[in-house]
């Protein structure tokens, strides 16, 4: 069987594990995205708590997948709870990092400049600082995303959901024919999926930064 | 007032992207610096930092293993689970393990930093932005189907983890050191010229040892992913922790995958923690930022 004749005969298992994978990765990616930049939010201000900050979320992102997911399996069980827990948890650093990083790259002049106006401690922080550390905050949106890609992958050897699964049912048939066919099929179909979110946040960074501060 | 804010933001945009999510030591430092604009000295909380986490980490290795240890003495583990970890099959995933991390980063570093190099030269500069793209392409690349594609190719063994291993360590390396060689002062390397230094000289005198922490950073970055994707070797037959890992999900014998992780765990932070030692111990006198 040609590689198209396989795509050919499972484009629709193939579509629902790819559809699966996506919605995996974006669902995490939102929950690591809000608690990511409320991370950022609560420590950005105080040298200390926003190097701890940056500190134990690279120590989590230090430890390799395979050994993540392998310590959540005795606390939740195999399937989606450790794929979930584990790919939020990856995504946290280059969101938490930036955010910080962004927050404290703001200059100072334009917040003294919005206090001065009357602005509230919340309308400075929505309307002048978030606004001005988005860039920087979409960027570890974007890095994130690329790579709880992969990350997902390796989760479909704890039962999760996703193309990993082609990629190890594959692996597990080494020698058959379709061995090839399943772990290319997996693997070119997290990168099509990685390509097109990368797509999609150049979109979402066309429409969402300011138009003052765009370069 | 968009003008002065423009070059900083995409500043950080840079040193982000260029990583693929493995933290380095500069990134946090130069995080910090922005933050206190002039007034603070930066030196001394990037240097509380380090030596914090330079006492921090091992403390945390050794009571994390001491608990592992203890936990071991009064846990009653069934054949399969003894079976899994007897005749010392736990050190010999361990050293199997170390042994893959050092020939991958070996390997990594002397591919990827030469290359670097050779990609920053005046005749091969055009060549820069094709090789920042794949590199970016390969970062979207799975490394369980890198692994599995070339085992596929290759044959089950040792050498193809060590090759997936390599390939894909070796693109976030290359972009890092071409990212840090670019981003060195362009007035130093013309002071250099103009001081009537050869190609050669402006290289290895001035450029390369303001490399030097991006080197080191691209070291600590390939050790890290090396250690983490060394435990994939498992599913191209190539050993390591992976193998107590899969047996113990496979088996479902806790003990087991909570051996193989926290030993995986455990060596992950320890290389780190010495890359990041010899971060602080070889950075250039002249450098310390």
């Amino acid at each position: 069987m040609t590689f198209w004749e396989y795509l050919g005969n499972r484009h629709q298992q193939l579509l629902a594990d790819a559809y699966q994978h996506a919605s995996a990765v974006f669902q995490c990616m939102v929950v690591a995205t809000l608690l990511g930049v409320l991370i950022g939010v609560a420590t950005y201000q105080s040298g200390w708590a926003g190097n701890l900050a940056t500190l134990s979320t690279s120590t989590i992102l230090t430890i390799p997948s395979l050994a993540m997911i392998g310590l959540l399996i005795p606390v939740v069980g195999l399937g989606v709870p450790p794929t979930v827990i584990a790919l939020t948890l990856y995504g946290l650093l280059p969101i938490v990092r930036n955010s910080i990083v962004g927050l404290r790259g703001v200059d100072p002049s334009l917040v003294d400049a919005a206090r001065g106006i009357g602005m509230s401690r919340l309308a400075r922080l929505l309307r002048v600082e978030l606004p001005l550390a988005w860039p920087p905050i979409l960027t570890g949106i974007r890095v994130s995303t690329q790579m709880l890609m992969g990350i997902a992958a390796i989760a479909a050897y704890a039962s999760g959901p996703g193309l990993g699964n082609v990629i190890f049912r594959g692996l597990a048939s080494l020698g058959s024919a379709n061995a090839l066919n399943q772990v290319l099929a997996g693997t070119l179909g997290i990168i099509v999926l990685a390509l097109l979110f990368d797509a999609a946040y150049v979109l979402i960074g066309r429409l969402t930064i300011p138009r003052g501060i765009r370069v | 007032m968009s003008a002065p804010e423009a070059p900083d933001l995409k500043a950080t945009e840079g040193e982000t992207g260029e990583e693929t999510g493995v933290e380095s030591e500069s990134g946090v430092e130069s995080g910090a610096e922005t933050a206190q604009a002039a007034p603070a000295p930066p030196r001394a909380p990037a240097r509380r930092v380090s030596w914090q986490k330079l006492t921090f980490v091992p403390a945390f290795l050794v009571a994390m293993l001491l608990a592992t240890w203890l936990w071991f003495q009064q846990a009653d583990l069934d054949p399969v689970s003894e079976n899994a970890l007897s005749n010392g099959q736990v050190s010999q995933a361990l050293w199997e393990h170390v042994q893959l991390t050092v020939i991958s980063t070996f390997f990594v570093l002397i591919i990827a930093i030469p290359l670097g190099i050779l990609l920053t030269r005046r005749a091969f500069r055009k060549a820069t932005p094709v090789a920042m793209a794949i590199a970016n392409m390969g970062q979207a690349t799975p490394a369980i189907g890198l692994l599995a594609l070339l085992v596929i190719w290759l044959g089950i063994g040792r050498r193809a983890a060590l090759i997936g291993m390599i390939a894909y360590a070796v693109l976030p390396v290359l972009s890092n050191t071409i990212a840090g060689l670019k981003a060195n002062d362009p007035t130093l390397l013309e002071a250099a010229r103009g001081i009537g230094m050869s190609p050669t000289g402006v290289l290895t005198r001035v450029e390369l040892p303001l490399a030097v922490p991006l080197i080191l950073a691209g070291v600590r970055t390939a050790l890290v992913l090396n250690v983490g994707t060394a435990t994939l070797a498992v599913f191209g037959g190539g050993g390591g922790l992976g193998v107590l890992i899969t047996a113990g999900i496979t088996n479902q014998r806790m003990p087991v995958l909570v051996l193989g992780s926290i030993l995986t765990v455990a060596l992950a932070l320890l290389v780190d923690w010495l890359a990041s030692l010899a971060e602080v111990l070889l950075r250039p006198r002249g450098l310390e930022t």
